[in-house]
């Protein structure tokens, strides 16, 4: 599948080792989507509400390639949204995102 | 010694966590999981969405169905155990099998407390520990319904904000002024507690002496009021009594808990205990989900022979009347505290300091605050009062001084 990346953001846009939610209405997905800035400068991109209830992963700690929860702490990590804990037991979904020149392009629906 | 068939007692957090870090930690013998409910299923909705009606008991499972077989986990379900037999190498179910078990992990959890107080067994007064508990609370928590909660502490004070959501008329009693002050922090807890009062819930300083049986409710004397007041139900939120009879029939050290070590071992090797009813000597028992998960997996790494996890200090959330509170460390150790933000601003955070270190936090609406205080108490990193309490420092930063 080829899709044309939006450009959602400027990396500055995202303080290390947090997120911003990105609204449905830009992605054109079901959910909004969480641009994840971890402690170094990668930048990732998961499906924005929590699998377990409905807290915004945007407002996580993210930190060692792993985003937590702001509710109940459960962890996914940034590049395959993998659960690594209860209370969550689903996968977050993620998405390809790539950081050109200081300018962040979300792929949604693209597999990283 | 290889460990070739482990039995966990009790599919709560604590059971279902260790099955999963036996698991993750590469344990290839039979695990089986004992438990007297349907399935295991999250206690914390009892008091949110699942008395609200909002969630139902599939929706709280604690792990999907087809979890159970792609882990190899056998459940036993609607199963009691009703005796350990560590020397037979097996523990005792309700039917009089027995299961062979190398290991035996009492995950058994605790029964919500029902204090001595005349006239308590009434129907109408309810607890809050089952998802049956929460089912039958339901149908009393109807609009319009009179309801005392007893005890203002983490359940009361979640059950109290829920009734009133549904549109009761909500009393709550207790008899210390200012609830969970050591946990939150004395100006905080009392915030908190005032917080009852804004949301249209009636909070009375007193004990119950009595409850006495009315054709149209139950009448509850109060230490502080001249009158007996007539409600349509009761709830008591007066803490939990942890399950020990399994562990005291089999004769471990029971003290106020299943005395357990660092690895949750109890006093006969071949038995471990994790979770609420598990007490490590000299410490109190934690009584909080994340506390019982990590039992789980510091039991996990016991049978595996590997190395624990890491120790990080102790925390938990609660929510009342919309706001989301979490707590880390222990406030009762601090000399000082500092505040951030405002308790009557958006969000708000508490950190307990002591000797130049953070040793607690508690927010409203501010997790990342108590995030980063659980990583300045795990880290020692030292503690810059000016910075803590400015909220235009970001919780982030406060990590890299
Ligand atoms: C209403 C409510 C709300 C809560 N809210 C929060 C919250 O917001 N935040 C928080 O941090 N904590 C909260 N808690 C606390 C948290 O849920 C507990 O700390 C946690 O459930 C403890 O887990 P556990 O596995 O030790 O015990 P339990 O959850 O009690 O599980 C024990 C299990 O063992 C089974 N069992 C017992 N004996 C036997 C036997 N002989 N044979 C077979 N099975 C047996 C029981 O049926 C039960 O399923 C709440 C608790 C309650 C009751
Ligand atoms: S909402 Fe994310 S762990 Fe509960």
């Amino acid at each position: 599948m080829s899709s044309t990346g939006i450009r959602v953001a400027a990396l500055d846009d995202i303080p290390e080792g947090e997120g911003i939610a990105i609204d449905k209405a830009i992605t054109g997905t079901a959910d909004n989507i969480a641009l994840l800035r971890d402690t170094d400068d990668s930048v990732y991109a998961l499906d924005d509400t929590c699998t377990h209830e409905t807290a915004s992963l945007a407002d996580g700690w993210v930190e060692d390639g792993f985003v937590e929860c702001p509710l109940h702490s459960s962890k996914f990590c940034l590049k395959s949204g993998e659960v690594q804990g209860l209370p969550a037991t689903r996968n977050a979904c993620p998405h390809r995102v790539e950081v050109r020149d200081g300018e962040v392009w979300l792929f949604p629906g693209e597999a990283p | 010694m290889s460990v070739g068939r482990v039995v966990i007692v009790g599919g709560g957090i604590a059971g279902v966590g260790t099955a999963a870090a036996l698991r993750t930690g590469g344990f290839d013998g039979e695990v089986t999981l004992v438990d007297a409910g349907e399935f295991p299923y999250d206690r914390p909705p009892l008091s949110k969405d699942f008395l609200t009606g909002t969630r139902d008991l599939k929706e709280i499972a604690l792990q999907p169905p087809q979890w159970y077989d792609d882990q190899r986990v056998r459940l036993v379900n609607r199963t009691a155990v009703t005796a350990l037999r560590p020397r037979d190498g097996a523990v005792e179910l309700a039917d009089g099998r027995l299961l062979p078990a190398d290991r035996v992990v009492l995950a058994t959890g605790g029964a919500a407390a029902r204090p001595p107080i005349p006239g308590a067994d009434s129907d109408r007064v309810h607890v809050l520990r089952t998802a049956d508990d929460a089912d039958r609370l339901r149908l009393a928590l109807s609009p319009g319904a009179h309801i005392l909660v007893v005890g203002a502490g983490l359940i009361g004070a979640e059950v109290a904000s829920t009734a009133v959501r549904l549109g009761c008329q909500v009393d709550l009693v207790d008899p210390v002024a200012v609830p969970l002050a050591p946990v939150l922090g004395p100006d905080l807890a009392a915030w908190l507690h005032g917080l009852h009062a804004k949301n249209h819930v009636t909070t009375l300083h007193a004990s119950v002496e009595s409850f006495t049986e009315r054709s149209n409710g139950i009448e509850a004397r109060l230490t502080s009021s001249t009158g007996p007041r007539l409600y349509d139900a009761v709830v008591l939120g007066v803490g939990m009594v942890p399950c020990v009879d399994l562990a005291r029939t089999a004769g471990l050290d029971v003290d106020r808990g299943i005395l357990v070590d660092a690895g949750q071992m109890t006093s006969n090797p071949a038995v471990l205990a994790v979770g609420d009813p598990a007490r490590v000597r000299d410490e109190h028992r934690a009584e909080h989900w994340e506390a019982a998960q990590q039992d789980g997996a510091r039991a996990a790494a016991t049978l595996l022979g590997a190395a624990p996890p890491e120790p990080s200090a102790s925390w938990f959330w609660t929510d009342r009347h919309a706001r989301h509170i979490e707590a880390v460390g222990h406030m009762d150790t601090a000399s000082d505290t500092v505040l951030r933000g405002s308790f009557d601003g958006p969000s708000c955070a508490v950190f307990g300091l002591r000797d130049g270190l953070v040793v607690a936090a508690a927010s409203v609406d501010d997790p990342a605050a108590v995030r980063a205080a659980r990583r300045l108490i795990d880290r020692r990193i030292p503690a810059d009062a000016a910075r803590l309490a400015d909220p235009s420092v970001k919780p982030r930063d406060l990590l890299r001084g």
